[in-house]
C-alpha cells in the first residue's frame, strides 16, 4: 500500500563520534575537505558502515574494458627484428614504424625467451614509467577459453570452445562472465557475492561507472551504477514537486514501494536503490576533491570518480570493491591507422587516464590496495583489411598497481606468422592464457579462497596452473 | 572513424526465456491479486555457465522450479486463462481497450484518437493506417528547412529536428511506431558517422525504414544494405577484395552483423523461436568461414558519385558498384555457392541478390525477426505459440507471399496474446516502455507541438539529464538494448526472463528520466515543445477526474485505484482556485503517472 506521507530524507542526520571522525580524517588525508560541516552530516546507516570498515584492510579491483575489441598487434608491438618483420609484412598498411618504437621498448626484469621483445605503442608512453617502476605487468595472449587449447585442437574442434568466438556481444559477455549472451552473473559480481558480507553496506560493493555490465552482476548482489558526474538526485523528491511536498512524498513512494507484477517489481527495485543510495553517496563525495590532475577524457573522468569513491570507502562502508569503467571505439575495421590513426588516439586516452589513476592511488596512499586491469571483447586479426583489422581472439592486457609483480611479462609471446602455431586464421591468436586464469589470479589477491575461485571462474577447474603469479 | 563509439558494455544476456514447459510453472496473478514469489527461490539468477541462450526462447534455462502456491497460475499463452475465455477480441469494448491497443500500435495517442477507435475494429483501424499517405520525408523536410546549405555540411544538424517532428506529430501512427521499432533492429547511429552529409545519410535511412514499414522484408533488407548510412556504419562502403601481396582480406563487419542481427541470428531456431537442440546443445547457424565467404559479396559497394562526391543528394541515393573493387571470385556461405563471375557491377548485383535471398529464405529469419517485433510492440516474453503464429505470417501472408510486414503486423497486434485482457493480467506480461516511448506518449497524448516549427529538441541520449536513449543515436549496432537481455538480480532475472529495455535502466537513468519529464511537462528544458493542456486544465479542479484522464491517455488505465487514491490525496494539497494552481496540478499529475511503475510497464 502507498503511504500517504513520506519524509524526503529517509534517515536522520547526526554527527559521527570522534573515533569515526578521526578515521575519516585519516582516510581523506589527500583530500581537500570543504570547511562546511556538511560532509560529516552522515546517516545512521553510514555510521555503522564506517565502523565496520575501520578495522580491516581495503582492496579494490578496477576493470578497464575497451569496447569493440582492442587491436593487440598495434598495442603491444613486436620489436625484435624477426617478429617485427612478420608483423609489418602481414599488416603493411597499418603497421607502426619500427624506429618509432625504440622509446617505448619494454625492458622487463626477466627477458623473454628466444630474443623476443615488445614495445608499447608510442601513444601508450605514459604507462612506460609505471612499468619501469615495477607497478605494471603485461599479460601476453589472454583470451576466452574453456580449457587449455592448442591450434590443432581448435582446428579440429576437438575441445570445447567458447561459443560464438569473434562476435562482439558474446565475447564481451564471455570475457566478463565466462558465458555468452544469457549470462546471469559475471566474475566481478561473483566476487562481490562472496565479499559483500564483509562490507558494512553491500550497495557499493560492485560499482559501474559505465552502463550496466554483466561483469558486475552477482547471483545475489546487484551492481550500483553511477556516472562520472556523480549520483543523479531526483529533483522532485529532493524538493517540493511543483510546490507540493505531498506530491514529492507521493513521487518518492512510487519509486520506493514494492510491486508484484514482475516487470514493475524489477523496475521498482532499481528506483528504490537509486533513491536509497543517492544521499549516502552524494554526502560521501561532497566537498572532496582529489589533488591528482586527471586528463580531460571520458575514461579519465570515470576513473576519477572511482578514485574519489575509494578515497571515501570508509564512509561508504566498503572493504572490498570491484569497479567497472569502459571506453568505446576500438572496433577499428577501418581507419585503424598507424602512428596518427584512430587506434593510436584511443590508446593515448587509455594511457593518460590509467597513469593519472595510478598517481591518484599513490596520492591517496592506496596504491598497494588497488589493482587495475584491462579487458576487451577480443583481440583482432593481425592480417589487415583495406585500412583496419577484423574480429580476433587472444589479446594483450595490462595489470597495474603496487601489488603487481611489475616490470614483467606474463605468459608466452605468441608466434606472429601466417598459419603459425598460434594463428587461428588471419592472425587471430589462439589464447595461451585464459580469462579464467587471469581473473583467478586477481581474485586470489582480492581474498577469494582457492575453492571459491572455482565458483568465480567456472572454467578454472580445467587448469592446473590456477595462479599466474603476477600478484604479490 | 569507429562506428562503435561509446559501445557500451552490455550484459548481453541472451534470451534465457523459459521453455514452454516452464511457462506453465511460472507464477502469475489474476487481476488485483497479490503474488507470492518467495517460494520461487530468492537467490535467482542461476550460475554463469550453461549453454548459450541468445535472442530467443530456449528449453534450457536455469529458472528455478516453481512449487507450492506459485504453481498452476497462468502466464502468457498458457491455456489456463486463455482457454477458459473463448472470446475473440476484435474491437475495443471501452476506452481502456482502445487506449491499450494504441499503446502497442502507436507512439502515443490523444484522447480524441482513443475515442475515435471506439467506433471501429482493430483490423479496420490497421487497414486505415496502412492506407494513410506518408507525411513529408525526413530528407525533404531537412532540405526545405535549409539544412542542405553549405553551413551544415559535415554536421549532424537537422536530423534530431526532423526525427522528433515525425515521431511526435506525423498522423500515420502505426507507420511511425513500426519505423521506430525497425530502427532498433536495423541499427545505424549518426554518432561517429564521418561523412560529408551525415544527417542526410541517416535521414535517408529512416526514410527507407518508413517507406518499407508496411512493405516486404526482402526489399527492406536490400534497401538497408545499399544505404550509405549502413555502408558507412558497418564499414563495407569502399570494401575491397583480398590482396595477396599485402595479405589483406575483405572487411567482415557487415557480413557478420547482417546474419547475427538482421536476419538469422546465432543459433538454429524452431519456427516458434525456441532453439534447435542437438544432444542438448544449440547449433550455431553460421561459422567464421560463412562470415569470410559472405564478406566477399560485400565488396565494391560505395557511394554513387554521379551528382558529385560532396553533394547532399549523394548520401540519399543507393550505393553502387565500383567494379575494380568487387571480389568476383567464388563465394561460399551457408551452403550457397555464388560462382565466380566477371568483375562487373552486374555480377556484384547478382551476388548481392543471391546473398540476401539466402538470408531472407533461411528458416531462422521468420521467428528471429518476428519475436523481436513482438518484443518491440507488445511483450518482452512472448509464448512460443505466439512467436510461431507471427513467424507463420512472415512465411506466408495468406497469398503465398513471404516477408509481408503488413501480415506480420496484423498477426502481432491482433493475436489473442496481444488482445486478450486476461492474458495481460498475468504476472510476467508486457514490456518496459522504453524512455523514448514514454516521452512520445506524453507528447502525443497531449498534442505537443513545436512553437518555432523547427522541433529544436535535440539529442536526448544522456542518461543523467535526458532519456538514456535518442532515436538514431544508438551506441552501437547492438541497439540501446538487446532482445535477449535478462536483468540479473531483479525479479525478472529470477526467472531468467527477458527485459530488453532494462539494459538502459539503472540508478542514473531512472532518476534522470523523472527529472527530464518533470522539466518537459512543465515546458522547461525542452523549450521548443509545448503541450496543449486545455482539456486537462478544464477538469483540474476535480483531481480524481484529472488523474483518470491522464491514466487513460498515458497508461491505458493501468494505474491502479490504490495508487490513484494516493496520488489524488497528494494533488489535493495543491489549490486549484487559481490558474497557476490548476497548472501545477496538471504538471504534478503528469509527472506522478509518468513515474509510476504501473504506467512504465506496458501491459
Amino acid at each position: 500500500m502507498r503511504r500517504m506521507t513520506r519524509p524526503s530524507h529517509h534517515f536522520p542526520t547526526i554527527q559521527p563520534d570522534n573515533a569515526s571522525r578521526r578515521e575519516f580524517l585519516r582516510r581523506t588525508g589527500a583530500l581537500s575537505v570543504a570547511a562546511s560541516a556538511t560532509p560529516w552530516a552522515l546517516s545512521l546507516a553510514a555510521m555503522g558502515e564506517a565502523a565496520a570498515a575501520t578495522a580491516s584492510d581495503y582492496k579494490a579491483l578496477v576493470c578497464v574494458f575497451l569496447n569493440g575489441g582492442n587491436d593487440y598487434a598495434n598495442t603491444l608491438v613486436a620489436y625484435d627484428p624477426s617478429s617485427y618483420n612478420s608483423y609489418t609484412n602481414l599488416r603493411s598498411n597499418i603497421a607502426l614504424p619500427r624506429d618509432s618504437l625504440a622509446a617505448t621498448l619494454l625492458t622487463p626484469g626477466a627477458a623473454l625467451p628466444n630474443g623476443r621483445q615488445y614495445a608499447l605503442a608510442p601513444s601508450l608512453a605514459p604507462l612506460l614509467p609505471i612499468f619501469n617502476a615495477g607497478a605494471m605487468s603485461v599479460a601476453l595472449n589472454v583470451g576466452t577459453l574453456v580449457q587449455p587449447t592448442t591450434k590443432a585442437q581448435y582446428t579440429a574442434r576437438s575441445v570445447p570452445l567458447p561459443p560464438k568466438l569473434f562476435s562482439h556481444n558474446d565475447q564481451q559477455s564471455y570475457w566478463q562472465a565466462s558465458a555468452p549472451e544469457g549470462a546471469a552473473s559475471g566474475w566481478g559480481g561473483r566476487m562481490g557475492d562472496l565479499l559483500a558480507s564483509g562490507n558494512g553496506n553491500a550497495t557499493f560493493t560492485c560499482v559501474s561507472v559505465s552502463g550496466n555490465a554483466v561483469f558486475l552482476s552477482g547471483n545475489t548482489s546487484s551492481q550500483y551504477q553511477v556516472f562520472a558526474s556523480g549520483p543523479v538526485p531526483v529533483a522532485g523528491v529532493k524538493s517540493a514537486l511543483f510546490g507540493s511536498s505531498a506530491c514529492s512524498a507521493a513521487l518518492s513512494g512510487l519509486m520506493i514501494d514494492s510491486r508484484s507484477q514482475l516487470l514493475e517489481a524489477s523496475y521498482a527495485s532499481i528506483t528504490r536503490r537509486a533513491l536509497n543510495a543517492n544521499d549516502q553517496l552524494t554526502n560521501a563525495l561532497n566537498g572532496a576533491t582529489l589533488g591528482t590532475v586527471f586528463p580531460a577524457n571520458g575514461l579519465a573522468e570515470q576513473l576519477k570518480l572511482v578514485a574519489r569513491m575509494i578515497a571515501r570507502s570508509g564512509e561508504l562502508g566498503a572493504k572490498r570493491q570491484v569497479f567497472f569503467v569502459s571506453m568505446g571505439g576500438f572496433d577499428n575495421h577501418e581507419g585503424l591507422g598507424g602512428a596518427g590513426g584512430t587506434h593510436a588516439g584511443l590508446l593515448a586516452q587509455v594511457a593518460s587516464a590509467m597513469a593519472a589513476f595510478y598517481q591518484a592511488t599513490k596520492d591517496l596512499g592506496v596504491s598497494r590496495q588497488v589493482t587495475t586491469f584491462t579487458a576487451s571483447d577480443f583481440g583482432r586479426t593481425l592480417t589487415s583489411n583495406s585500412s583496419g583489422s577484423d574480429h580476433g581472439w587472444g589479446g594483450m592486457h595490462f595489470v597495474m598497481g603496487d601489488a603487481v609483480k611489475g616490470r614483467s611479462f606474463v605468459g608466452t609471446a605468441p608466434t606472429l606468422a601466417s598459419d603459425g602455431p598460434d594463428d587461428a586464421g588471419q592472425g587471430r591468436l589462439v589464447p595461451s592464457i585464459s580469462v579464467d586464469q587471469y581473473g583467478a589470479t586477481l581474485a586470489n589477491w582480492f581474498g577469494v579462497s582457492a575453492s571459491d575461485q572455482l565458483t568465480v571462474m567456472p572454467n578454472l577447474k580445467n587448469y592446473s596452473a590456477r595462479n599466474l603469479d603476477f600478484m604479490a | 572513424m569507429s562506428q562503435l563509439e561509446g559501445f557500451d558494455l552490455d550484459v548481453e544476456a541472451g534470451a534465457a526465456a523459459p521453455s514452454e514447459g516452464e511457462w506453465g510453472a511460472l507464477t502469475t496473478v489474476a487481476a488485483g491479486a497479490a503474488a507470492t514469489l518467495t517460494a520461487c527461490g530468492g537467490g535467482g539468477g542461476g550460475g554463469g555457465g550453461g549453454v548459450p541462450l541468445v535472442g530467443l526462447s530456449t528449453t534450457t534455462t536455469t529458472a528455478p522450479a516453481a512449487t507450492g502456491p506459485t504453481a498452476g497460475i497462468p502466464v502468457p499463452g498458457s491455456p489456463i486463462v486463455a482457454g477458459a475465455d473463448t472470446t475473440i477480441y476484435t474491437a475495443p469494448a471501452n476506452d481502456r481497450d482502445a487506449a491499450r491497443f494504441l499503446s502497442q500500435a502507436s507512439p502515443g495517442a490523444s484522447k480524441t484518437q482513443i475515442t475515435a477507435m471506439r467506433g471501429t475494429t482493430y483490423s479496420a483501424w490497421m487497414d486505415a493506417q496502412f492506407a494513410l499517405p506518408r507525411s513529408q520525408g525526413h530528407c525533404d523536410w531537412m532540405t526545405a528547412k535549409g539544412y542542405a546549405t553549405a553551413g551544415n555540411k559535415g554536421q549532424y544538424k537537422g536530423l534530431d529536428n526532423t526525427l522528433w517532428r515525425k515521431f511526435i506529430s506525423s498522423p500515420d501512427l502505426l507507420r511511425q511506431r513500426m519505423t521506430l521499432a525497425l530502427s532498433e533492429i536495423f541499427v545505424v547511429s549518426i554518432d561517429g558517422l564521418s561523412l560529408w552529409w551525415p544527417q542526410f545519410s541517416v535521414g535517408n535511412f529512416v526514410d527507407i525504414l518508413e517507406a518499407n514499414a508496411f512493405g516486404n522484408y526482402r526489399e527492406l533488407l536490400q534497401a538497408v544494405t545499399r544505404s550509405t548510412a549502413m555502408g558507412t556504419f558497418l564499414t563495407f562502403a569502399g570494401n575491397q577484395p583480398g590482396d595477396p601481396k599485402s595479405g589483406s582480406l575483405p572487411d567482415e563487419n557487415y557480413a557478420r552483423e547482417v546474419m547475427q542481427l538482421f536476419t538469422i541470428g546465432l543459433y538454429k531456431l524452431n519456427n516458434d523461436g525456441t532453439l534447435v537442440l542437438v544432444n542438448g546443445q544449440p547449433v550455431e547457424s553460421y561459422t567464421q568461414a560463412d562470415v569470410s565467404g559472405l564478406a566477399r559479396v560485400f565488396t565494391g559497394w560505395s557511394g554513387d558519385p554521379s551528382n558529385g562526391e560532396e553533394a547532399a543528394i549523394t548520401f540519399q541515393i543507393p550505393m553502387i558498384v565500383s567494379a575494380p573493387n568487387y571480389e568476383s571470385g567464388e563465394k561460399k556461405f551457408l551452403g550457397t555457392t555464388i560462382p565466380a563471375g566477371p568483375q562487373t557491377a552486374a555480377d556484384a548485383f547478382k551476388a548481392l541478390n543471391m546473398a540476401l535471398d539466402t538470408l531472407f529464405n533461411h528458416p531462422n529469419t521468420p521467428p528471429f525477426v518476428g519475436r523481436q517485433l513482438i518484443q518491440r510492440l507488445v511483450t518482452s516474453n512472448p509464448s512460443p505459440a505466439y512467436v510461431n503464429r507471427v513467424a507463420n505470417a512472415f512465411i506466408n501472408n495468406g497469398k503465398g507471399v513471404r516477408g509481408d510486414l503488413k501480415a506480420v503486423l496484423r498477426q502481432i497486434l491482433l493475436d489473442d496474446e496481444a488482445r486478450n485482457p486476461f492474458i495481460a493480467t498475468t504476472i510476467a506480461y508486457g514490456k518496459l516502455r522504453e524512455p523514448v516511448m514514454r516521452f512520445l506518449n506524453w507528447a502525443r497524448g497531449f498534442n505537443a507541438n513545436s512553437p518555432s516549427g523547427n522541433w529544436d529538441i535535440g539529442n536526448l541520449g544522456d542518461a543523467a539529464t535526458g532519456l538514456a536513449q535518442s532515436p538514431m543515436h544508438s551506441p552501437s549496432v547492438f541497439n540501446f538494448f538487446r532482445p535477449g537481455y535478462v536483468p540479473a538480480t531483479t525479479e525478472l532475472g529470477k526467472y531468467s526472463l527477458n527485459g530488453p529495455e532494462f539494459q538502459i535502466t539503472n540508478e542514473s537513468s531512472v532518476s534522470g528520466y523523472v527529472n527530464f519529464m518533470q522539466r518537459a511537462v512543465s515546458g522547461q528544458g525542452v523549450s521548443d515543445l509545448r503541450a496543449d493542456y486545455g482539456p486537462l486544465l478544464a477538469i483540474a479542479a476535480d483531481s480524481g477526474a484529472l488523474l483518470d484522464e491522464i491514466n487513460l491517455v498515458l497508461a491505458a488505465g493501468e494505474v491502479s485505484a490504490a495508487t490513484l487514491a494516493t496520488l489524488k490525496s497528494a494533488l489535493d494539497t495543491i489549490s486549484a482556485t487559481s490558474d497557476a494552481g490548476k497548472l501545477n496540478r496538471v504538471y504534478a499529475g503528469l509527472v506522478l503517472v509518468l513515474a509510476s511503475p504501473e504506467y512504465i510497464v506496458q501491459k
